[in-house]
C-alpha cells in the first residue's frame, strides 16, 4: 500500500498526454513513452546537478566536522565542553524559519546569496548539530583506554583521530551521511529562499516550478519527481545494510 | 639509568584528594608495584607518570629529565615520554591486525619498513603469538589479547613500562601463569617497571619493592619481605597476607618477670628483650597482631600449663590443600591459624601457642607499629 504513490509516479511518468487523460493514474500506460522523462530531465538537468553538488559537498563536510566535534567532545576533555555540547543540542531544535532572515542577510553580506557555496555553507552548518550529536554518542562507546594507549604509543591528537577514531567510524559515517544527504536533498525552504530562480537553483525548487500555472503536465511533473527521487533511492539501496547495522549501533567493541 | 623520582605529588579531583603529597624513588630496572584497594590513588599516580593527567602539585622525573612539574608548569605530553603502557582492558585497536597493533608505536615514529617487520616478528616470537599476526583482535582470546598489548609495549624498547592491572581480566589459572612469564620478561628486558594492582599476591610474587597506598596516602614502601614481616601500620598488616593477620585488642602490662599482653581471655608473655619505647605503652590499649602460621598447637608435655599456651575452641576446619585453616575462639576472641595437621575435632578444645617473637604491636590511636 505504501508503495502505491511510487507506483503511480512510475506509471504516470511513462504516459503520453493522451494516456494521461484516458487512464486511471494507477493503471499502466497503454503506449509507454519516455518522452516525459526526457522533457523533465532537460528542464531539471541543471538544478539536479546543483542539488547533487551542494548536497554531496555539505554532506561530506557536515559529517567530517561532526566527527571531529564528536571526537573533541568525548576524547579531549576541555573546560566548557559540556556547555558547548548543550549549545549544539539546542541547535538541533532551531526551526529553519527562525534563522531565515538573519541567514539571508549574512549570506548576502558575504556575497554568497544565490550561490552554491552559500547553500553548501548553510547546509553544512545546519547539519553539524545533528552529526555532532550522532558522532559524540558513538564515540562515547569507544573506550578511553584506547585513546590513552595510542597516546602512550606516541600518537598525537590528530594521529589518534586519523589512525584510530576515523577507521572505527564507518557506521556512524554511513548513518550520518544518509541522514544528511536525505535531509539536504529534500530541503525546499533554504533552497527557495537562498537560490530561487538563479543558476544555483536546487532540484527541489525546480520540481515545484514544473507545475506551471496554466498547464497540468502531470506526466512531466511525475517524471521530474522520479528523477528527483533517484539519488535517494540509490543511496538507500547501496548503504541500506550498513544503515540497519548503524541503527542497531553499539555494534563495535573495543 | 632510568630511575623515576616523584616529589610532593598531589592530585585532586574536585574536592577529593586522589593522591596526597607522594614522595617516591623508583630505581633503575626495578619492578615496582603500587598496591592498594580500589580508589586508593594508585592508578592516578600511574597516569600522572604516563602524562595522561595533569597534577596539582609536585614534580615527576624520568631519568634525569623533569617531565612534569606543577609549579614550573611543565607537562611533557604522553606521546613524547619514553614510556609504554599496558591497560587492564588491553586497549588493542580493534580495526587493526595483531601485526599492525604491535607495529603501531613504530609506524607512528616512521620507522623503516624492514625494521618494523623484524622487530614485530621478534616480539611476537618472544610472546608466542607469531601465528596470530594476521588475525584481528576479535578473533583472539583474552590471554592472547593481553599478549598483543604486551607486545605493543615492548616492541619499541621504552625506558619505562607502566602496567595498570594487566592481569585482572584473565581467569585465575592464566593469571598465575602470565604472572610468572611477565616477571621473567621484565628480568630479561631489564626495563624499569611500575605495576599497579589490588591483588596482594600478585604484588608479593612479582615486586622488587611495593608501595602500599590507601586513600591517596602512602602507607608503606618496602620489599615484599619487609611488608610481610615488618608492617609499619595496621592497614598494611591487615592488607598483606592471606589469610589475614589476627588483630586482637590488648592491654600492655608490666610485671616482675617482664611484659605481658592481656587480652582479657588470655595473657601472652613478650620476649625478654623489648625496645625501650614499650615503656610508654604500659597499661595502655594496644593492638596485637599475629599471623595465622605463627599460631600452632601446643606439642609440649607441659600442655596447658605452659605460660604461652592458650585454651581455644575449634569452630571450623577449612582444608586448603597445603595446610588446614583452623577457625578458633579464645573465649569471645576469634582467631585463625594455619597448621599442617590436627587431631583435634570441631567443637573440641585445642591448646594453642603463639610464637612471642612473631607478635606485632600497634598503637591503637595512631595505628602505627610499635614493634
Amino acid at each position: 500500500m505504501f508503495l502505491l504513490p511510487l507506483w503511480t509516479d512510475i506509471t504516470t511518468s511513462f504516459k503520453s498526454l493522451n494516456d494521461l487523460i484516458n487512464t486511471v493514474p494507477v493503471q499502466p500506460p497503454l503506449s509507454p513513452t519516455i518522452e516525459p522523462l526526457i522533457a523533465a530531465f532537460n528542464i531539471m538537468k541543471r538544478p539536479l546537478l546543483n542539488s547533487l553538488t551542494f548536497t554531496v559537498a555539505a554532506t561530506i563536510l557536515s559529517c567530517l566536522l561532526g566527527s571531529i566535534n564528536g571526537y573533541a567532545l568525548t576524547k579531549i576533555k576541555f573546560r566548557g565542553s559540556n556547555t558547548i555540547f548543550l549549545l549544539f543540542s539546542i541547535g538541533i531544535f532551531l526551526p529553519y524559519q527562525a534563522v531565515l532572515v538573519p541567514l539571508v542577510l549574512t549570506l548576502s553580506r558575504l556575497g554568497l546569496f544565490n550561490s552554491l557555496v552559500g547553500l553548501i555553507l548553510t547546509h553544512t552548518i545546519y547539519g553539524i548539530t545533528i552529526t555532532t550529536l550522532l558522532f559524540r554518542n558513538f564515540y562515547g562507546l569507544i573506550p578511553d583506554s584506547l585513546i590513552m594507549a595510542a597516546k602512550t604509543d606516541g600518537a598525537g591528537t590528530w594521529t589518534i583521530y586519523r589512525r584510530i577514531i576515523l577507521p572505527l567510524s564507518l557506521l556512524p559515517f554511513v548513518v550520518a551521511a544518509v541522514f544528511q544527504f536525505t535531509s539536504i536533498w529534500n530541503d525546499f525552504l533554504f533552497g527557495v529562499t537562498l537560490a530561487r530562480g538563479s543558476e544555483a537553483m536546487p532540484a527541489s525548487v525546480a520540481l515545484a516550478n514544473l507545475k506551471g500555472t496554466t498547464e497540468f503536465n502531470w506526466n512531466v511533473q511525475m517524471a521530474g519527481a522520479l528523477w528527483y527521487a533517484l539519488p535517494i533511492l540509490i543511496i538507500y539501496l547501496l548503504l541500506g545494510k550498513y544503515l540497519i547495522r548503524g541503527y542497531m549501533a553499539g555494534a563495535i567493541k573495543g | 639509568m632510568v630511575d623515576i623520582t616523584i616529589k610532593n605529588l598531589t592530585k585532586k579531583y574536585g574536592n577529593t584528594i586522589a593522591v596526597k603529597d607522594l614522595n617516591l624513588q623508583i630505581r633503575d630496572k626495578e619492578f615496582f608495584v603500587f598496591l592498594g584497594p580500589s580508589g586508593c590513588g594508585k592508578t592516578t599516580t600511574l597516569f600522572a607518570i604516563a602524562g595522561l593527567i595533569k597534577i596539582d602539585a609536585g614534580e615527576i622525573w624520568i631519568g634525569d629529565e623533569l617531565v612534569t612539574s606543577a609549579e614550573r608548569d611543565i607537562h611533557k605530553p604522553s606521546q613524547e615520554r619514553e614510556i609504554a603502557m599496558v591497560f587492564q582492558d588491553y586497549a588493542i585497536y580493534p580495526h587493526m591486525t595483531v601485526f599492525d597493533n604491535i607495529a603501531f608505536p613504530l609506524t607512528i615514529r616512521k620507522a623503516e619498513k624492514n625494521e618494523i617487520e623484524e622487530r614485530v616478528n621478534k616480539t611476537a616470537e618472544l610472546l608466542g603469538i607469531y601465528e596470530l599476526l594476521n588475525r584481528k583482535p576479535r578473533q583472539l582470546s583474552g590471554g592472547q589479547r593481553q599478549r598483543v598489548a604486551l607486545g605493543r609495549a615492548i616492541v619499541r624498547k621504552p625506558k619505562v613500562f607502566l602496567m595498570d592491572e594487566p592481569l585482572a581480566n584473565l581467569d585465575a589459572k592464566l593469571r598465575v601463569q602470565t604472572r610468572t612469564e611477565l616477571k621473567k620478561l621484565q628480568l630479561d628486558l631489564g626495563v624499569t617497571t611500575i605495576y599497579v594492582t589490588h591483588d596482594q599476591v600478585e604484588a608479593m610474587t612479582m615486586a622488587d619493592r611495593i608501595m602500599v597506598q590507601k586513600d591517596g596516602v602512602t602507607e608503606q614502601i618496602g620489599t615484599p619481605d619487609e611488608l610481610y614481616n615488618h608492617p609499619s601500620n595496621l592497614f598494611v598488616a591487615g592488607f598483606i597476607g592471606s589469610p589475614e593477620m589476627n588483630l586482637i585488642d590488648c592491654t600492655l602490662v608490666e610485671e616482675r618477670k617482664g611484659f605481658y599482653l592481656d587480652a582479657k581471655e588470655f595473657r601472652i608473655p613478650l620476649p625478654a628483650k623489648m625496645p625501650s619505647e614499650l615503656g610508654n605503652y604500659i597499661d595502655a590499649e594496644v593492638k596485637m597482631g599475629i599471623r595465622p602460621e605463627d599460631i600452632y598447637e601446643s606439642k609440649s608435655s607441659e600442655g596447658p600449663t605452659r605460660e604461652n599456651a592458650i585454651r581455644m575452641t575449634l569452630d571450623l576446619i577449612e582444608p586448603v590443600g597445603p595446610y588446614l585453616l583452623l577457625h578458633l575462639r579464645a573465649g569471645r576472641i576469634p582467631l585463625v591459624a594455619t597448621v599442617k595437621h590436627t587431631e583435634t575435632e570441631v567443637g573440641q578444645e585445642a591448646i594453642m601457642e603463639m610464637d612471642p617473637s612473631k607478635i606485632h604491636l600497634f598503637d591503637e590511636k595512631t595505628t602505627q607499629a610499635i614493634m
